[in-house]
């Protein structure tokens, strides 16, 4: 469903910056990829790309078929309202508008009806065990419920792609397999397909495969077996071998 | 680097930042300045201007005074709220409270004296061209020219370095206040939503209600009384519709689902009711000063027309000739052959009628009244092309010329009416009804048919008048003439165009001085809106970049920020034009004179100039939204 084909990114400053080059890469519908690499290794780079937040420089990206880098302006904003859902690091909430108000904003603007916009928010909210905070607003709620909130924003209009930069960024072990087991438990009922940049190896075990960037380049990419728990220590391993050890990663971020 | 040092450079090196509240100050200082320009002129200081005049705009200078205080406190406010967080890092680097307060303490009166000293400079350049526009729209020939205002550089140095001295004090003062938690959360979140009551919200319409109330109630003198209440309930009134009336609307509009989750809605109404506390004050501010604006300007141009069209429609003569009570004949004919002569002397091509006026006893009345033939009344009336009236052998028609009456006068037709007129046989005879005219003066009298003249009787006293209707396309040469028949048959010659150039004249200042005031309160009124505007950009910048990573189409940006700036720009602009209008209309009972071209002229005028405004002021921002988030 998503499909990268020789995508490079060059930054173009005082000194060009080869960020990304050649990047192949596909994602079958319903499957569950993590991305990871050492800080500054192009991660970001390659999701806002998928994002449509950012243009490639060469290469081409096609989601379903459409190749969104090729739509007008307006054209794009609906399509990434309606077949791009995002997780940012930072939330990414309204402080003026309440949880529940922050939740449905993606559907208003599509004009969906009030009815249909309370249900889907009341469904999406006691399934991510939210339902308690959807009158506060952004700054009284912690970490790990904003993280909810803003997976609940990302999911509610039920996107073809979920797109997460380091989702577990701010949360302690316990909040992040939280969040984790949300992420598949959704990617696993709705078919989702999911993408997710990580610098956690206990987050990337909960995907289905792992892709490993280094230098802008695509360095190996690691399959989950029969456990979960193999395949973390697989994660830790190649991580090792990329350089640097997981706890160096796990303390940087964009 | 001595701390000193530090704050000098941190002005220099924040540039950007600064900048907007440099400008607005200098702005605030410029039109205080460019006003103090004309208060100090020469031309009034030696008692061309009367009293009251000169009162008015020291008043208005105060009013300008406070306006620039509240104003430099709100653009300087807003400039430290987006440093909170600056100070809340250096203090937590271990700058100490005593330093960071002397550092914004050094700050602001470096920015000030910048701020003043610029804003004398392009106040300079400012007054000259009001000047030169002014010159080439009204008259006012060598009155107001251009001098070096030395004492009002003193004034405007002074008054504002003073100003922001206070204000550095004063904002010093404020920091210290601030936890070091705040500071650091700053600009983000915490900022609650604005409260409303629903009391004061129905008190706020209640006042409104009875303000305008009175005010489309009374009549005539009662309008002077009503004008302090009015004052006070219109004035409290907007205070609370702002802060108390609009926050509820909207809250309300929150709350209902179907409004507020619908499109771009939300957006613009979650931002509406946070920005409502700031933007209240600036709500109120604004519109105070523009009604202010708009009633001044209304009066004045309202009262010039209303004085020029008394003169100009009272009479429809170029000229009228009146003899005192005991003048002889031969002074009389003297006096006409030198008006005569002097029209020729200008050769202006005039033709001239005279017409006896006699005064009759009436039985009725303890008065005499003007009775007038109708061959001589047509006669007058067919050079000014009025309606010739033609009374029945036994019928007498009121003829009144209603504009030169006040209002609080009983009319004199109504008088005229209820008597009747004797003729000398002993009968008596009803006026058959009313006719406007302005082919007389007089206040009112009775034209009759030659015959019935005739049977009137003596009367108890004669009296005559001679006037002059000249073709038209000779108003300079009248003027010309006016004057010179002012000197050489004084009293007894109306000369009409030249007296309404000589109002014009001694009014043109006036008028310009209101104007100008006028002009600026409202440039300030705007400039106080763009300022609000653009302190929020960054923010709003961040905000719609946020929203559209999630997917916002440009129209939908447009939509908001459209709506946005029309709230902004229009609310308190349209509250101001029907305080405006409603202020106008109590003036014009006041006087009994129509003034609904005027005003609507003059809010008319305004309201373009503001939808200009608007159209200028949204290209821009949307520009720079745009830019930022696609
Ligand atoms: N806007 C930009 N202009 C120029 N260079 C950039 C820009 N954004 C990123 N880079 C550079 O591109 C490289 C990749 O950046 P990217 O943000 O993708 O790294 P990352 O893998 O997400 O790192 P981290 O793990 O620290 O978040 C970095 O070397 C960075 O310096
Ligand atoms: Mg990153």
């Amino acid at each position: 469903m998503l499909k990268l084909t020789k995508v490079s990114k060059i930054y173009e400053g005082k000194v060009a910056y080869r960020a990304l080059t050649d990047i192949d890469l596909e994602i079958e519908k319903g499957e569950f990829v993590a991305i990871m690499g050492p800080s500054g290794s192009g991660k970001t780079t390659l999701l806002n790309i998928v994002s449509t937040n950012d243009t490639p420089t060469t290469g081409e990206v096609t989601i379903e078929g459409e190749k969104p880098h090729k739509l007008k302006k307006n054209a794009l904003a609906k399509f990434r309202r309606n077949e791009l859902g995002f997780i940012f690091q930072d939330f990414n909430l309204m402080h003026t508008l309440t949880v529940e108000e922050n939740i449905v904003l993606p559907l208003t603007l599509d004009g969906t009806r009030v009815r249909e916009m309370k249900e889907k928010v009341h469904k999406i909210a006691k399934s991510l065990g939210i339902s308690t905070i959807m009158k506060k607003r952004t700054y009284e709620i912690s970490g790990g419920q904003a993280q909810r909130v803003a997976i609940a924003r990302a999911m509610i209009h039920d996107p073809k792609l979920l797109l997460a930069d380091e989702p577990t960024g701010n949360l302690d072990s316990k909040a992040s397999n939280d969040v984790m087991k949300m992420l598949v438990a959704i990617n696993e009922a709705e078919k989702t397909s999911l993408l997710m940049v990580t610098h956690d190896a206990q987050a990337a075990s909960y995907s289905d495969r792992v892709i490993f960037i280094r230098d802008g380049k695509l360095y190996s990419e690691i399959h989950r077996g029969e456990s979960r728990q193999a395949f973390f220590q697989k994660i830790i391993d190649m991580l090792s071998l990329m350089g640097g050890d997981g706890n160096d990663l796990s303390s940087v971020r964009v | 680097m001595t701390f000193r040092q530090f704050a000098f450079n941190n002005v220099l090196r924040n540039k950007r930042l600064y900048i907007a509240y440099f400008l607005s100050s200098m702005f605030t200082v410029m039109v205080f300045f460019t006003f103090a320009i004309f208060a100090f002129h020469p031309a009034f200081s030696d008692g061309a201007i009367n009293q009251n005049a000169l009162f008015g705009m020291l008043a208005a200078g105060g009013i300008i005074y406070v306006f620039s205080f509240f104003f430099v406190l709100y653009s300087m406010s807003a400039f430290l709220q987006s440093r909170k967080k600056e100070f809340g890092l250096l203090m937590m680097l271990g700058a100490t409270n005593k330093q960071i307060r002397l550092m914004v303490f050094l700050e602001n009166i470096l920015i000030g004296f910048f701020a003043t000293v610029g804003g004398i400079l392009t106040g300079l350049v400012f007054a000259k061209a009001i000047l030169l526009v002014a010159e080439n729209v009204l008259i006012i020939s060598e009155s107001l020219n251009f001098y070096f205002p030395t004492f009002a550089i003193v004034i405007t140095f002074i008054s504002f370095m003073f100003l922001f001295f206070c204000i550095s004090i004063f904002v010093s003062f404020i920091l210290r206040t601030n936890k070091l938690i705040d500071l650091i959360k700053g600009d983000k979140k915490s900022k609650g939503e604005p409260k409303s009551s629903r009391i004061l919200s129905v008190l706020a319409a209640l006042l409104l209600i009875a303000g305008y109330g009175t005010a489309l109630y009374v009549e005539g003198t009662q309008v002077v009384f009503a004008l302090i209440p009015v004052i006070v309930l219109v004035t409290l009134g907007t205070y609370l519709l702002f802060t108390q009336l609009s926050v509820y609307i909207i809250r309300r509009l929150k709350s209902n689902t179907s409004i507020f989750w619908k499109k771009t809605n939300m957006l613009l109404f979650s931002d509406l009711s946070f920005r409502m506390k700031d933007n209240a004050r600036t709500f109120f501010m604004v519109a105070i000063i523009s009604t202010v604006a708009f009633s001044a300007i209304g009066a004045l141009y309202g009262f010039q027309s209303y004085l020029d069209k008394q003169i100009k429609e009272s009479t429809p003569y170029n000229i009228e000739y009146m003899p005192w009570r005991d003048d002889t004949k031969e002074i009389i004919d003297q006096d006409i052959s030198k008006v005569n002569a002097i029209l020729e002397e200008e050769n202006i091509s005039a033709k001239m009628e005279s017409i006896e006026l006699n005064y009759f006893e009436m039985p009725e009345l303890d008065r005499e009244v003007l009775v007038v033939r109708a061959s001589d009344y047509n006669r007058l009336a067919a050079m000014v092309n009025e309606r010739l009236l033609h009374p029945m052998e036994n019928e007498a028609i009121v003829a009144e010329n209603s504009d030169t009456q006040l209002a609080m006068d009983s009319k004199a037709s109504e008088v005229l009416m209820a008597s009747s007129v004797e003729i000398g046989t002993g009968q008596e005879i009803k006026p058959s009804h009313v006719v406007n005219s302005f082919v007389l003066i007089n206040d009112g009298y009775y034209v009759v048919d030659d015959a019935f003249y005739e049977q009137l009787g003596t009367p108890v006293r004669e009296d005559m008048s001679a006037v002059w209707k000249a073709d038209e396309g000779q108003s300079e040469r009248l003027i010309k003439a006016g004057r010179k028949l002012n000197e050489q048959v004084e009293h007894r010659v109306y000369a009409i165009d030249y007296t309404v150039y000589e109002i014009n004249k001694a009014y043109g200042p006036i008028l310009f001085i209101g104007l100008f005031i006028g002009i600026v309160f409202f440039v300030s009124a705007g400039s106080f809106l763009y300022f609000r505007l653009f302190s929020d950009l960054d923010e709003e910048k961040r905000k719609f970049r946020s929203i559209a990573k999630i997917g916002l189409t440009q129209k939908e940006l447009k939509r908001v920020v459209n709506w946005q700036i029309i709230i902004l720009f229009f609310s308190p602009i349209v509250i101001a034009l029907i305080h405006g209008g409603i202020a106008l209309s109590a003036l014009s009972r006041m006087f009994d004179y129509n003034l609904a071209v005027e005003s609507s002229l003059v809010l008319g005028s305004f309201a373009v100039i503001q939808i200009i405004y608007f159209l200028v002021v949204r290209f821009f921002y949307v520009k720079q939204v745009k830019r930022m988030v696609f």
